[in-house]
């Protein structure tokens, strides 16, 4: 589903490479966390994913996609089949949760009718379908991320990339993210999530890829955070 | 196209979000394609008046006394011999023969009542070969060829005269057109930093856009559409301001006495078929075009 082979990342403003010859897998259906400290190269990883950056050299293929080598026009199709969220939500401030998903689809060239249909489904998915109408700043924050996780998934991703998801929130609501994101992924979408939070990756217990300074340096199939910090 | 709606909307909401700087926009570039249709209209009526005078104009061959005196219809050898061979000068479609006589009696009607009538004698006008050039701008070669010929008292080139005329009308042509291109820089400067100023507002949705995958067209045109209703509102404005300029100008101005005749009158069909066609496809194309760069320059997709 995902892969890297030997990818390496170095931005020219700096001396060391964000990613460090970096290969990994990630099968269909998975669940990883990417961790590691602050400027270990997970959201560089990410980027490559979404080919918000192109590698130095290596290759990043999604599905059948060689993304280092996917032309700028074909780009777009990439990224309606990966979903992304992130610690600060992204929400369209002046749209109602409704429009917020709806404009992901929108956005995509979907019919009027999609549209319709599929709204309705991911806010109950998500746990929000009394909140259509609500605006994001009326939403606390573990909302305002379910909706974000609804509109990341209306155009039906293969990959679910994650980045600092539970960032933002207490842990009781972190709690309730991390299920639906379990649940997610148990109905068969691929999820890599990048994140600090020592208790949810201990709490889960899935595959555990750690980045150390742009190095990988720990790949297990059923991981904790790790004792080194 | 599915989008259409929603790139048409994008865009006049874009317009909304900044009034004063759309109609600061859309003001500058009026006033860009107004000058640059008045710069039009100076170059048709340019065209014109020159059509007009020059089917009338011909380079006048004077015949000096001797030959003038008593001649009735060019029978005398020097004058029959300088007809005969302008007739057969490449440069030349027509010759005909203008008397003293005749000459004299339409000095009386051109003149009729005035006194500069009481001052001429038939004897101070001479006999005259008119010649029609082939080539109306030509004219200055015959003076030279034929300018101290036997029996020629002098040649003129009637189109020298009215050359001021002419002259006055092309520099109007050419104000009209370096004001519209000063405006047009201005106004193309304003687009493009309004797109630049949208482009930053959006950031967030276009952030979003881009990561679910929205194409450029969604991406981008709502921006270009903005640029392009600009454009075509600018001209639209820019023709209903020579349409006035004409009722109240340049109307007032041809009909009256100094240069009534003169100049031919501009017609509302040069302004409206003529003019305000090309206003609204250059307009539209020019903020396509900055808008397109802008985007390209420094708008990431």
């Amino acid at each position: 589903m995902l892969r890297l082979e030997n990818v390496t990342k170095l931005y020219p403003t700096s001396v060391r490479p964000a990613l460090d010859d970096v290969s990994m897998d990630v099968d269909r259906g998975e669940f990883v966390f990417l961790i590691g400290p602050s400027g270990s190269g997970k959201s560089t990883l990410l980027r490559l994913l979404l080919r918000e950056e192109a590698p130095s050299s290596g290759n990043v293929f999604v599905a059948n996609w060689n993304v280092a080598r996917l032309a700028n026009r074909k780009v777009p199709k990439l990224r309606q089949r990966m979903g992304c969220v992130f610690q600060d939500f992204r929400l369209l401030g002046n749209r109602t949760v409704a429009e917020n998903i709806a404009f992901a689809l929108e956005v995509t060239g979907k019919s009027e009718h999609t549209i319709r249909t599929v709204v309705p489904e991911m806010l109950e998915l998500v746990g929000l379908d009394g909140k259509s109408e609500r605006m994001p700043a009326e939403l606390s924050g573990g909302e305002a991320q379910r909706v974000a996780i609804a509109r990341a998934l209306a155009n039906r991703p293969l990959v679910l990339l994650a980045d600092e998801p539970t960032g933002n929130l207490d842990p009781e609501t972190s709690d309730d993210i991390m299920l639906l994101l379990d649940r997610i992924n148990r109905a068969g979408t691929t999820v890599v999530m990048a994140t600090h939070d020592r208790q949810i990756v201990d709490a889960m217990r899935r595959r555990v890829v750690e980045l150390h300074l742009g190095k990988l340096a720990r790949d297990d199939a059923r991981g904790v955070y790790g004792a080194s910090r | 196209m599915n989008g259409l709606g929603f790139v048409w909307r994008e865009a006049l909401a874009g317009l909304r979000r900044n009034v004063t700087m759309s109609v600061a926009m859309v003001l500058t570039t009026a006033i860009s394609l107004g000058l640059l249709g008045a710069g039009l209209l100076a170059v048709r009526t340019i065209d014109r008046t020159q059509d007009l005078y020059y089917s009338q104009l011909a380079v006048q061959v004077a015949l000096d006394e001797p030959t003038s005196a008593g001649d009735a219809n060019c029978s005398s050898p020097t004058c029959t011999g300088l007809r005969e061979q302008l007739q057969g000068d490449p440069l030349v479609s027509a010759v005909s023969y203008e008397s003293r006589d005749q000459a004299y009696q339409r000095f009386l009607r051109i003149y009729a009542g005035q006194s500069i009538l009481q001052l001429v004698r038939p004897q101070s006008l001479p006999a005259t070969l008119r010649v029609t050039p082939k080539d109306p701008t030509r004219g200055d070669a015959l003076v030279a060829e034929y300018t101290g010929k036997p029996g020629v008292r002098n040649v003129v080139d009637q189109r020298a005269l009215v050359q001021d005329l002419f002259t006055f009308l092309a520099s109007v042509r050419n104000a009209a057109f370096g004001l519209a291109s000063i405006q047009a820089l201005a106004a193309l400067l304003l687009i493009s930093n309004t797109i630049q100023v949208s482009a930053f507002t959006r950031r967030t949705e276009v952030g979003i856009m881009r990561l679910v995958g929205a194409t450029r067209w969604y991406t981008q045109v709502p921006f270009l559409i903005e640029a392009v209703i600009t454009g075509v509102v600018g001209a639209v404005l820019a023709t209903g301001g020579l349409v006035l300029g004409k009722l109240f100008f340049i109307d007032r101005l041809l009909s009256g006495r100094l240069i009534s005749n003169a100049i031919p009158a501009v017609g509302m069909s040069d302004v409206l078929l003529f003019v305000a066609p090309l206003l609204v496809v250059v307009g539209a194309a020019i903020a396509t075009a900055t808008g397109y760069v802008t985007l390209r320059l420094y708008v990431r997709n």
